[in-house]
């Protein structure tokens, strides 16, 4: 019931499929913006990397930019709020809002204690936090600048790695281009100066790095693709892309054959064998989910190869076909992270066999194409 | 044709009767192809339909016809008894076609087109987008071109969002923070400032002091260039809503089967019922296919009976019992999602369309799917025969680019 082997000959043309070697690798920015389409799982993802993280040892924040909730709540904690909280040991999360960026800026740089209640009554918060998000996204990057400059005594960073759950690839580019944005129309004093520092962080890969998730479905993909594209035009390095909601192969390509033959009578036989009672229909069905099946697999490995042309690499998340995402499935997730850039660990799902799967697909169904 | 459990009825005669739809939902749930599925399905019904699409997925918006950025409709090529037509909203340029309609003078659409904050703001002023769609229905509904007009609605943050946006967008524009950054630079009388407060003053103060005088001199030309065009953006806004009202528009809210978009799907049920609009169903894309009446339970112990057989082909029985009870499983807890997410809530429709429907490349894919929602074509698991090609034959499993895998064409009409 294998897939292909394991030391399958690497194939040609294709270049291979580009991997993290290490922790170190995948986390090797202080900062990860995890993107995506909408719907794709970007927030899962966002929280099983910050495990992931965790896990490694590192010191790891977790932003919320969007004011869902949604992040602690698939940890299963009270909602986060504009202060960095330790939920799990090594493991912190945060939930940033425009307008408590605006009072602490203004507070900080200003020393101005009453703004909150002058900028309530002049109305002048709907404009910064709601009318204009060229504003509000400058907030909200410059809080991560704020945290990402954070140091500990001894003068290392206090979080390792700051994964932020960062709004969908619509969208990401505009917000990363609010502080050049803002350079463009403000050309003096400390927003002009404190604007330039942001871009910086942004433009160094040592310092950030995108994370695009996608499904392998093919608007997703696309849009992963031209991702990775306009984010470079932007200046931002990709440090990976999630495969996520990957289909892990439950029939192979020779079982599908066999499927595909079947005499009904002789599969009513072999059920009733084991006290199964199934009937023609019943029969019809099973070869048509497989049939599905194996189309959803082929399509996959067709996304798949669409992703690989890059030299970014690639991560697979499998479709744990759960409800919620509650913290046993990101552990799950997490863990197969960590089995994927090669770290030890017990758990997590060993998805090499879907990885090869996706890249090179069955030997029987290459034979019975005739391609490569 | 026994429909699944929960679903009940179709939208035939919201298809054959409404003179508009409006497809809405969570981002990634499958609006734009509902739209289009509406559509062509209204087209083959004999009736001429429109589609405005936004953002489709580019093998769909060739399948119609839209390779090239459409800002006008176009003929799409369907063999039908009626007519399709199709459109995309360009969101980039829409402030822009916007300014230009309605500024006074071109002199001043320049102005605004020229200022600083607008160029930095222009494209994602929020509710802009929503509002454009709003208006360009509005347009087009007077033209009176067409029996239907199937409208998408742009990928917001919320499905709320929509409904909100152009009433956000002129509140913003005629704001008192509008008025209060014009004031110093109208120099009109003191008394408004007065009126306002302490607060107006110092926050001019301390904006100045952050961003220069500068920037607010701009801000202020900004909103200036708008003057006189509120109001109307605000009589729009109000003849759409009023439009949108009328019983013979009707909303088909769109959902996946997870709980996050089914929870925003029950929010926009509920917000409907207070707007006084109508729905005209909820359309769940993407349930995986419930397979049979078998105990998934059942199937698993016979599968793991099998699966030590030496005999090849009871393993493979093995595989496939064990992959249908997972799908199966998954098809129950989806179908419980649904029921519960909607619960207590008048659903005059509910449709369910099949995962293999998830991707649509072409126009026989859009009308297998208009297929379902006007209950021409069973559900997959309503034992209908679907696909009496090839089940199975893995040559053909790797036709991952062609649209192989919408083979529940539509019977019973052409």
């Amino acid at each position: 019931m294998a897939t292909a082997s394991s030391d399958a000959p690497p194939r040609t043309g294709r270049g291979t499929w580009p991997v993290h070697d290490g922790h170190d690798d995948l986390f090797g920015a202080n900062v990860l913006l995890v993107t995506g389409k909408g719907g794709v799982g970007k927030t899962t993802t966002a929280a099983a990397l910050a495990l992931a993280a965790a896990d490694s040892g590192r010191d790891t924040l977790v932003v919320e930019v969007e004011g869902r909730h949604t992040l602690s709540r698939a940890f299963a904690t009270p909602p986060w709020d504009y202060h960095e909280r330790e939920f799990r040991p090594g493991l912190w999360g945060v939930a940033l809002d425009p307008a408590e960026s605006v009072y602490e800026y203004l507070e900080l740089f200003y020393g101005l204690k009453r703004v909150q209640w002058m900028m309530e009554r002049s109305s002048a918060l709907d404009f910064v936090t709601t009318a204009a998000p060229g504003l509000r996204d400058l907030l909200l990057v410059g809080k991560v600048y704020e945290i990402e400059a954070r140091r500990r005594d001894d003068g290392r960073r206090r979080f390792d790695t700051i994964i932020v759950d960062a709004p969908p690839t619509g969208r990401i580019v505009p917000f990363l281009q609010s502080p050049t944005a803002v350079t463009e129309i403000v050309r003096v004093g400390p927003i002009r100066r404190q604007s330039a520092q942001i871009r910086e962080m942004l433009l160094d890969p040592r310092r950030t790095c995108a994370v695009l998730v996608t499904l392998l479905e093919e608007m997703p993909v696309t849009e992963a693709v031209e991702g990775v594209g306009s984010l470079a035009d932007a200046g931002i390095a990709t440090g990976a892309i999630v495969a996520n909601q990957v289909v892990l192969p439950a029939v192979d390509g020779p079982d599908a054959g066999l499927v595909a033959a079947w005499s009904a009578p002789d599969v009513i036989a072999a059920a009733a064998g084991v006290g199964l009672d199934l009937d023609a229909p019943d029969v019809s069905m099973l070869q048509r989910q497989v049939a599905d099946h194996r189309r959803h697999l082929a399509r996959q490995r067709h996304l798949a190869n669409r992703l690989a042309t890059g030299s970014t690499p690639i991560l697979v998340l499998p479709d744990l076909a759960t409800d919620a995402v509650d913290v046993p499935t990101l552990q799950v997730l997490a863990d197969t992270i960590a089995r994927q850039v090669g770290a030890e660990g017990p758990r997590g799902r060993d998805v090499g066999p879907l990885v090869r799967d996706l890249l090179e697909g069955d030997p029987e169904d290459r034979d019975d194409r005739g391609r490569p | 044709m026994t429909p699944a459990s929960s679903a009940h009825g179709s939208l035939s005669d919201a298809v054959d009767t409404a003179t508009i739809l409006v497809t809405t939902g969570a981002g990634g749930v499958g609006k734009t192809t509902t739209a289009a599925a509406l559509g062509l399905a209204a087209a083959r019904r004999g009736r001429s339909a429109l589609v405005i699409t936004i953002d489709p997925a580019r093998r769909l918006a060739q399948a119609l016809g839209l390779d090239d950025l459409a800002a006008e409709p176009q003929p799409v090529d369907v063999d039908a008894a009626g007519r399709l037509d199709a459109m995309m909203l360009d969101m980039e340029s829409t402030f822009d076609q916007l300014i230009e309609r309605h500024a006074a003078t071109p002199a001043r659409a320049d102005a605004i087109r020229a200022n600083r904050i607008y160029r930095t703001l222009s494209s994602t002023l929020s509710g802009t987008q929503e509002y454009m769609a709003m208006e360009k229905l509005h347009e087009l509904h007077d033209r009176g071109d067409w029996d239907l007009i199937v409208v998408d609605t742009p990928p917001t943050r919320s499905a709320l969002d929509f409904l909100d946006a152009p009433q956000r967008m002129t509140s913003f524009l005629e704001g008192r923070l509008l008025r209060l950054l014009m004031q110093p630079a109208l120099s009109a009388g003191r008394g408004y400032l007065r009126a306002v407060g302490f607060g107006a003053t110092a926050f001019m103060k301390v904006a100045g002091r952050v961003t220069g005088m500068e920037v607010l001199d701009d801000i202020a030309d900004f909103f200036r260039a708008f003057d006189g065009m509120y109001d109307g953006f605000k009589a729009r806004a109000a003849e759409v809503l009023v439009l949108l009202r009328r019983p013979t528009s009707q909303f088909v809210v769109v959902a996946s089967p997870q709980p996050p978009p089914l929870r925003e799907a029950r929010f926009f049920v509920d917000r409907l019922e207070q707007e006084g609009l109508h729905l005209a169903g909820v359309v769940v894309n993407r349930l995986h296919d419930p397979g049979s009446g078998h105990d998934p339970a059942a199937l698993v112990a016979a599968a793991d009976a099998l699966a030590t057989d030496p005999e090849p082909e009871h393993r493979a029985l093995a595989a496939a019992l064990a992959l249908v009870a997972h799908q199966s499983t998954i098809a129950r807890r989806e179908r419980r999602d649904v029921g519960a997410a909607l619960i207590n809530r008048r659903i005059p429709v509910l449709v369910e369309v099949g995962h293999r429907a998830g991707e649509v490349h072409d126009l026989d894919g859009l009308a297998a799917i208009g297929g379902r929602l006007t209950g021409e074509v069973a559900a997959p698991g309503d034992g209908a025969p679907i696909d009496p090609g090839d089940p199975g034959d893995p040559r053909h499993a790797d036709d991952a680019d062609q649209s192989d895998d919408h083979h529940d064409q539509p019977r019973g009409r052409p």
